[in-house]
């Protein structure tokens, strides 16, 4: 693994959540911490309230987070496209069908499952994150 | 299309059933003339999902369209005479089944084609398998012999939003390039469905298990015409595809940049292939001798020559 400097990719990320009429229409309780397992890199992605409160690339062993969702290289790209191709097009349908796996609290995943569900498919506009 | 300043030819009926002494009151919308074509929506949700069609003068013109709440779903209430909040709900195969003759029988269809979606389609082919001369034809949309995994307890989970859980959950069952006020029509259904949502699941994931008995679908009697869309995660077109070919005359036909809701998500897509399924009914039903109303076989019992 290599380190990597904050990207303009994953500052376009914050940028686009903490923008989002939906996510910000409908987070007022979307607080919670999840690992993106992105292959090559992690992303720990804190929220508070809708917004993102810090981003930690590729995090030390013992921060913590609620619940991890992980996949490979390959299919990450796919939810980086603008349209993703079939399977790649959420983290249900990559669970079922892909490599991606989700782990830790699913109960917290599942409380904040409408606006994680729209702050993942802002991938599709900022593209790969690394 | 429906335009601003113009009542709908779409019309709501309620019909009384009772179903293996459940009562029932249904109801349903309809619009059109001439072949019934009765539809069932997805799990836990409702007849709305077929909006786009019972206004499709294409098909009404020559079809009578019928799109009904399952009870529990919808306007169709709960059984009227038991106390059913006091009991887990949990559609079984029979029961469903069981409905939908009643159903038929009640509105006095004659020779219906089914056509239903998702857990719709897995009973499509329930109905192909058990009352075979009954129907002209099926189309299981999105449908497959067995679909286990999706019996969760995540649908009803106390600790979660029940309703988004739903919603949300399913949202990825359907296409990204269908339109957006449609996909979101459909999430809005499945946020008023969470109640039955899980209970439907037990017929989809558990109880309806076809594997080792397709050869027994008689796919000339009862013409079958599997659709299943490239962006379904529960039943890919892959699973569809093997359930059709083991299906003695059956047809499968891919749908491209469509999910699960087809219907519900992207009905101008989705109405290409519904001709050409309808179409495939016809021709298959052409060349078959009437039907003879004969006694439904028990299910599992081997079909008649």
């Amino acid at each position: 693994m290599t380190s990597v400097s904050f990207t303009p990719a994953l500052e376009e990320f914050r940028q686009l959540t903490n923008t989002d009429r939906e996510i910000q229409a409908n987070g007022k309780y979307y607080s919670c911490n999840f690992l993106l397992d992105m292959a090559e890199h992690k992303l720990l992605v804190r929220m508070h309230r809708g917004t993102v409160e810090d981003m930690i690339v590729d995090p030390d062993p013992l921060d913590d987070y609620d619940f991890a969702i992980r996949a490979g290289a390959e299919t990450w790209a796919g939810f980086c496209e603008k349209i993703p191709p079939p399977m790649c097009h959420g983290i249900w349908s990559a669970s079922f069908q892909r490599d991606m796996r989700l782990e830790g609290d699913l109960l917290v995943l599942m409380q904040n499952l409408r606006c994680l569900t729209r702050q993942i498919e802002l991938l599709r506009v900022t593209g790969p994150l690394f | 299309m429906t335009t601003v300043n113009r009542i709908s030819d779409v019309s709501g009926h309620y019909v009384n059933l009772e179903v293996e002494g459940l009562r029932y009151k249904v109801f349903y919308l309809e619009s059109g003339q001439g072949q019934p074509l009765v539809c069932q929506h997805t799990a836990g949700c409702h007849n709305h999902q077929w909006r786009n069609l019972l206004e499709d003068q294409d098909i009404t013109r020559n079809y009578r369209v019928i799109a009904y709440d399952l009870p529990r779903h919808g306007k169709s209430d709960p059984p009227s005479n038991i106390e059913w909040w006091k009991d887990e709900y949990r559609l079984t195969a029979d029961h469903y089944v069981a409905f939908i003759m009643a159903f038929c029988d009640a509105l006095e269809l004659e020779n219906p084609v089914f056509m239903g979606s998702s857990f719709g389609g897995n009973v499509a082919l329930q109905l192909a398998w058990r009352y075979p001369e009954r129907f002209k034809g099926v189309i299981p949309v999105e449908a497959a012999d067995y679909s286990p995994g999706f019996y969760l307890d995540w649908w009803q989970h106390p600790h979660a939003n029940a309703a988004q859980v739903c919603a949300s959950g399913v949202w990825d069952l359907m296409a990204p390039q269908s339109p957006e006020q449609d996909r979101w029509a459909t999430w809005f259904y499945y946020s008023q469905g969470s109640e039955a949502f899980k209970g439907d699941l037990y017929f989809y994931s558990v109880d309806h298990d076809l594997r080792g008995k397709l050869a027994q679908i008689d796919g000339h009697r009862c013409p079958v015409v599997m659709l299943s869309g490239d962006y379904d995660y529960l039943t890919p077109p892959a699973a569809s595809k093997h359930t059709a070919d083991q299906i003695p005359g059956a047809t499968f036909i891919e749908m491209k940049e469509i999910g699960h809701f087809p219907m519900s998500e992207n009905y101008a897509r989705f109405a290409g292939y519904l001709k050409r399924a309808l179409g495939e009914v016809d021709r298959r039903s052409a060349l078959q001798p009437p039907p003879t109303h004969s006694a439904a076989r028990e299910p599992g019992a081997p079909q008649s020559p």
